[in-house]
């Protein structure tokens, strides 16, 4: 649908949000990004099965760590939508840079860019 | 299984704060199966600790490493070529585990990472319940199967309290009354009149009250 | 492909290649279950592309799946297959020849666009001038003069549309041409015609929906606000006119009040249109719920004759609709429709419940459209000599559903009658069955195989990568600076050749690409391009055509997630573009190639449950040449079949039966087992082993089988403590009373008034669905009992009659002969006394708002459909049911004869409530589905599954219980263990494992981490 988005949101591709592991979100903020968000199928509609549900669980549990580690867990995030939502995928691209603009950069690192991870 | 789970992480990285060098250890024992301290573990604390050093300008060197068992002094021996390398080191491990390497390498400093918890199972994915005492004096073929040491919050050997109410134990209302339990299941087993026997007053020397604890076969020492 | 080129095989033997007629779901459907079991197929679809109907829809009942979600990987595999060749914009003109060789005329009307040199790039429609009402928007939106119907498209080429083009209607333009750098536009195309040779056709020419405006009453395409469903549907699209947001067409504005008139066109013999639609009461309850979630402002009111919500899973969407969304149902017609002239709200007229006239005023209203054949396809019928029946469907009979009045030529979908999309995929492999079963021994003499040469070694060799950046023509190259991205590939660590393309994708750049590989030994290529949704098949192809192993291949989507999403932040896309090369090379570095395991496959099937279903599945895979085991447990074939004597159309039931178990019995590639009961399993898809306890002796029998399909079938509830049923001698269910009409018709000489009770033990709190066929079972008895006694009182006390599609005229007949119809409500059900000696029914009849008292000679009871016992079978065959005991599908709209396991399917009963034909539908379907393994030598199996290394494990058992699909197993020597034939690549267990013992291959954890390095790198 061609939708602009921010151009700082990049996507790695993963089989089912299933495969997005805590050490994958903690390497990504390690290495220096500003914001992480997964996005996986809409509840229910994982084709998969539970996939998705396995990964907001995933992501809840990193959000505390972050917090704990002092980077804020605000700082990911996980989102639903189906393959039919361009506009949404755009929303949440939007929201996301947004969100994390007001946040300021990643403590760990000064310079900008952030790194997102996506199903495929 | 030894159930155990991580420390908060601030209290981990304040142990390790003046230090610039680390070596965690994980274990591949009971903590693999409580998914608290193996290979995945292991790289989610260091990558923990290195965000909190780097963001604290103070960078860390972390080194990873996986053994099949802390508790066993050859497992241990994988670590001595490049222990010495490091001005502390983290494991993983239980309890036991911990002081093992540490009993083994005088040198080295051995912090915990984990809270060893108890003796339990697995209820369901992701849920561990204690089970076991480790009293040292088996009652189980007298109460059905169910430990009133380990389950009853008071380890009574006669017949619940009166805080038992509604089959559960006034410790918690999520908490079952171990008695309940092995009322149920002795009736269960038809074998009521177990119930009715009276256990003798416990023996706690097998216990910790006697001490550290020690077992020997002597057929088997070399 | 060169489509004027008669294909011409050996003459005396059976053509190995089907035509299917129609790309809709059905046709879709078909062809790949016919080219992945052994048959060439020519898909030919009237439009620009496939896809049919299902695209335009928002949501799918009762699911709620996004409806283009669940079809684009169909259309996509479809698009690619070898054996498939779609034939757009063709239609059939004449069928010569025999069944099993036949030879079809074909017009080919011009797209004026190149087939071959199209690469869906869209900058022609871009800057194409002119603006036209768009079809696929149900002319809400507008597209341009050359287009494609909806993103998704396949065939993914454009299209010019003759009678709106500037240049064809002023002779001055031609903008498109000039732009298109593939020079695919072609002005001079024309119309062709060519005949191909087949063996057999399917025809799924789809249905278009009712023309609301010969419903004048309604207004529509006067009044602003008023809209087909089909419109609705559009509106609550995310990719339609508004982006999703609900608004009324007139004004924009959100509406609050929808109002929802149902059976326009359907039910209505003024409009010449007797049936019922069977679709649209769901359809509108869907269309109501995914409104209220659009927003909860909304209130939606349904105005209705009948629910008929007769589906698997249907009523409790129903009841869900009714009680958790708040929609409004109303059982009353709307007289009329009035515009406000000022808001341009709508006036509505109705009865209510009371009997009172009410006037109410809607923002919007819509109309849910009945299904009609199209003209095309009456068209195309009476063309190929094929009967009709009055309302343009297709003729069929009860006991052959699927086979057209013409030999070889075989029917599905809404073409055969109204019917939703599961019914009409299971009719789409059904026909499948049918033409296979014909064509058996030419079964892969015209498919297209396709030799590969070795595949080169790279395991141990370092990498070499070759980057190829495609401009897309303007796509990409007008936004982010190709050459610069190029030169930034070359400078990346193990890149040994970079390359820019105009289209990566073309014919003359995929020869270079193979050029550039062998000369530099390429061994990792990384295309910088468009998507691999659409793209990376075919560049794998290329990859293979050089000996490279498939997997070797990495893409980076510069275009669908950067030039396009940042078109106007040039600089920032090309510095992304960069990452996105960057990261695409640093996991190529680690791709490994992946070896497929090749199986052996058993070529025989597992049928259990000898009845109709099971019985019907055999016979259709013996006819396609495989050997099968039916297995039943009682000691005769037929099971809830020997109950049933007649049919509603009249055809004799045990004839059919008698002659179905004869040819069973008699097949010599059917081994009947009966009596007997499976007692263990194991295997999977290819290569099961099941256990049998055989009777009447009792032993044991190992059977080695590819398949299973299940049929256990289902049988009618006896409703004991219902209606004094089991009381009194005179209250029966139908099945007893159409046993003893069968048996004994003159004792019915003398039984002057019979009262029916309809949901007897279905739509209860114990048993929540609907029986489907027990409102057809209720007036299929009471003709019959007006045959044999024209004088005789009959009473049919129902909640809604569900008599839907074709059946509805029978309803209709029935009133006429004056059997009477009274509605109750479930929390008003008849009471039953009996005084004197006689029966006494007592009813409050909710029209009339009146206490009736019936006094009948018998009580009839449409009892329920219950599954027959199977728990014990689902447990050992590890498939899932539904609450009420059906086994349950992997997936309810598109997958309705599979299980999630595959190799594994259901039909029949055993499935759901349905009726003879339905079950016959179904029986075919597993059968087709089960031919797509059978039919192959040997399986491959693994790829992108998950892999434990058995030295790291635990046995922590984690893998086994997070795995959605119960596959990793601690093997004997104590560590977890995946079957490459089961796994389905999710990677759930690899992102659990605390050991890290397993990996999902292509997607290892090292690659993961390796993108996001690199995407990161520039930052730190």
């Amino acid at each position: 649908m061609r939708l602009n988005y921010p151009s700082n949101v990049k996507i790695i591709k993963v089989p089912c949000t299933g495969k997005v592991d805590v050490i994958h979100l903690l390497q990504a903020f390690e290495r220096g990004a500003d914001g992480v968000y997964i996005a996986g199928c809409l509840e229910g509609d994982c084709h998969f099965l539970r996939g998705n549900l396995r990964a907001r669980k995933r992501v809840e549990y990193t959000k505390r760590l972050l917090d704990e580690i002092g980077i804020g867990g605000e700082r990911l995030q996980m989102y639903n939508m189906s393959a039919a939502q361009g506009p949404r995928f755009a929303e949440v691209a939007r929201e996301m840079t947004e969100r994390i603009m007001t946040l300021g950069p990643n403590p760990i690192r000064a310079k900008k860019g952030e790194a997102e991870m996506e199903t495929g | 299984m030894i159930v155990a789970e991580r420390k908060p992480l601030e209290q981990i990285s304040s142990m390790i704060e003046s230090n610039n060098k680390i070596l965690i250890v994980g274990c591949g024992e009971c903590v693999t199966v409580c998914s608290a301290g193996r290979k995945k573990e292991v790289e989610i604390l260091a990558s923990a600790l290195n965000m909190v050093r780097s963001k604290e300008g103070k960078p860390v060197e972390i080194r990873q490493e996986t053994l099949e068992r802390q508790c066993d002094g050859e497992y241990l021996e994988q670590l001595r070529g490049f222990i010495g390398e490091y001005e502390v080191v983290i494991s993983m491990a239980c309890g036991a585990g911990v002081q093992f390497m540490a009993e083994k390498y005088k040198n080295s400093l051995v912090l915990p990472a984990l809270n060893t918890k108890f003796i339990g199972v697995t209820e369901e994915q992701g849920v561990w319940s204690e089970r076991c005492h480790a009293c040292g004096d088996c009652k189980l073929h007298l109460t059905g199967g169910v430990c009133p040491i380990a389950r009853c919050s008071k380890s009574l050997l006669n017949g619940p309290c009166g805080g038992s109410a509604n089959g559960k134990c006034e410790i918690s209302p999520d908490l079952v009354c171990g008695w309940q339990l092995i009322i149920e299941r002795l009736s269960d087993l038809g074998q009521l009149e177990k119930y009715e026997e009276i256990i003798p007053i416990n023996n706690w020397s097998t216990n910790r009250d006697g001490g550290p604890r020690k077992v020997v076969r002597e057929d088997l020492r070399l | 492909m060169n489509k004027e080129e008669i294909k011409n095989p050996a003459s005396d033997k059976k053509v190995g290649a089907v035509m299917v007629v129609g790309g809709g779901i059905a046709g879709i459907q078909a062809s790949l279950d016919l080219a992945n079991s052994g048959y060439y197929v020519y898909l030919v679809e009237k439009s620009p592309s496939i896809g049919g109907v299902m695209p335009q829809l928002d949501k799918t009942f009762p699911t709620n799946d996004c409806s283009m979600c669940i079809l684009s990987p169909k259309l996509v595999e479809c698009g690619r297959h070898f054996n498939i060749e779609i034939l757009t914009n063709t239609q059939v003109e004449e069928v010569r020849g025999e069944a099993g060789n036949m030879e079809v005329s074909l017009i080919r009307s011009p797209r004026f666009v190149d087939e071959d040199k199209c690469v869906g790039c869209g900058v022609c429609a871009e800057k194409c001038p002119v603006k036209v009402k768009d079809r696929f928007n149900e002319g809400l939106g507008e597209r341009k003069a050359i287009y494609i119907e909806y993103p998704q498209a396949i065939p993914l080429v454009y299209q010019i549309d003759r009678d709106h083009c500037r240049y064809f209607i002023k002779g001055k333009c031609r903008i498109c041409e000039k732009l298109c750098k593939n020079e695919a536009v072609n002005f001079e195309d024309t119309e062709k015609r060519y005949a191909l040779k087949v063996g057999s056709i399917i025809l799924a020419p789809g249905f278009e929906l009712f023309d609301p405006q010969l419903k004048g009453e309604y207004g529509y395409g006067v009044y602003d606000n008023v809209v087909t469903s089909k419109q609705f549907e559009r509106i609550l699209s995310a990719s339609g006119p508004s982006m999703g947001h609900l608004e009324r067409p007139g004004d924009k504005k959100e509406p609050k009040k929808i109002g929802f008139i149902q059976c326009v066109g359907s039910r209505d013999l003024q409009a010449g249109k007797g049936y019922c639609s069977s679709v649209c009461c769901m359809y509108a309850i869907k269309e109501a719920v995914v409104a209220k979630e659009h927003s909860g402002e909304v209130e939606p009111t349904i105005f209705f004759m009948d629910i008929r919500a007769h589906g698997k899973g249907f009523d409790d969407y129903y009841k869900r609709a009714k009680e958790e969304y708040g929609v409004r149902f109303i059982r009353c017609m709307v007289s009329k429709i009035v515009e406000m002239p000022r808001t341009k709200n709508l006036r509505v007229t109705y009865i209510n419940e009371e009997g009172e006239p009410v006037e109410e005023e809607f923002d919007m209203m819509v109309l849910s459209g009945g299904l009609t054949p199209s003209e095309d396809a009456g068209a195309l019928g009476k063309r190929l000599g094929i009967d009709l029946n009055q309302y343009g469907f297709c003729e069929t009979s009860q006991f052959s559903p699927l086979s057209t009045s013409r030999a070889g030529i075989f029917v599905s979908g809404v073409f055969q009658g109204p019917k939703d999309i599961p019914e009409t995929v299971a009719q789409a492999s059904g026909s499948v069955a049918c033409a296979s079963g014909l064509l058996s021994e030419s079964r892969g003499s015209m498919v297209k195989g396709k030799e590969y040469p070795l595949e080169t070694e790279v395991k141990d060799i370092s990498p070499r990568i070759g980057v190829f950046v495609c401009h897309c023509g303007i796509n990409i190259g007008g936004v982010i600076d190709v050459p610069q991205v190029k030169g930034y590939a070359e400078s990346l660590r193990d890149v040994v050749y970079a390359e820019e393309g105009l289209y990566v994708c073309s014919q003359d750049f995929q020869e270079l690409m193979k050029k550039a590989i062998s000369e530099h030994n390429l061994n990792r290529v990384v295309v910088a391009s468009c998507s691999p949704r659409t793209h990376e098949p075919l560049f794998q192809e290329t990859l293979r055509e050089t000996g490279l192993n498939k997997y070797l291949f990495e893409m980076a989507n510069i275009r669908d997630q950067c030039s396009w999403v940042h078109m106007r932040q040039k600089e920032d896309a090309t510095e992304k573009a960069r990452a996105l090369v960057r990261m695409a090379v640093a996991n190529a570095r680690l791709i490994q190639p992946l070896e497929e395991l090749s199986l052996e496959i058993k070529n025989k099937a597992l049928v259990i449950g000898g009845g109709l279903s099971g019985m019907t599945a055999a016979l259709s895979l013996a006819d396609q040449g495989y050997e099968v085991y039916l297995v039943e447990k009682e000691a005769k074939l037929g099971g809830v079949l020997h109950d049933v004597y007649y049919t509603l159309e009249g055809d004799d039931v045990q004839s059919h039966l008698r002659e179905i178990i004869e040819r069973v019995e008699a097949d010599p590639s059917i081994h009947i087992f009966k009596g007997t009961m499976v007692v263990d399993f194991s295997g999977y898809k290819g290569n099961f082993e099941t256990g049998l306890m055989v009777g009447p002796g009792m032993f044991y029998r190992k059977l080695e089988h590819g398949i299973v399909i299940v049929a256990t079938g289902g049988e009618e509830y006896k409703p004991v403590g219902e209606y004094m049923y089991g009381e009194d001698e005179r209250v029966m269910t139908q099945l007893e009373l159409e046993k003893r009409i069968s048996n004994d018709t003159p004792e019915f000489s003398n039984v002057y008034s019979i009262v029916m009770i309809q949901c007897v033990g279905s739509r209860t709190e114990e048993r929540p669905y609907c029986s489907r066929v027990c409102c057809s079972e209720a007036i299929k008895n009471s003709l019959k009992l007006k045959e044999l006694n024209p004088n005789m009182n009959i009473c049919i006390l129902y909640r809604d009659i569900r008599s839907y599609g074709l059946m509805e005229e029978y309803y209709t007949l029935a009133r006429k002969k004056g059997v009477k119809f009274i509605r109750y409500d479930l929390n008003s059900k008849p009471g039953i006394t009996v005084k004197d000696g006689a029966l006494k029914v007592d009813i409050k009849d909710p029209a009339l708002g009146e206490d009736l008292s019936l006094s009948p000679d018998l009580i009839v009871l449409s009892s329920a459909i219950i599954p027959k016992e199977n728990d014990e079978l689902a447990t050992l065959l590890k498939v899932p049911r539904t609450q009420e005991g059906f086994f349950l599908e992997a997936h309810m709209k598109l997958r309705p004869v599979d299980f999630g396991t595959d190799g594994m399917y259901v039909c029949g009963l055993a499935h759901s409530p349905k009726l003879i034909s339905e079950c016959i539908s179904q029986a075919y379907a597993a059968s087709a589905r089960a031919s797509t393994i059978l039919s192959q030598e040997r399986i491959h199996v693994g790829g992108v599954v998950a892999t434990v290394n058995g030295d790291l494990c635990a046995a922590c058992l984690t893998c086994v219980r997070v795995c959605p699909y119960d596959v990793p197993v601690i093997n004997e020597e104590g560590f977890a263990e995946i079957n490459m034939a089961k796994c389905q690549g999710c990677g759930s267990c690899a992102s659990e494992c605390p050991a890290k013992a397993i990996d999902l291959q292509h997607f290892r954890d090292e690659q993961i981490l390796a993108k996001c390095n690199a995407l990161l790198e520039e930052a730190v």
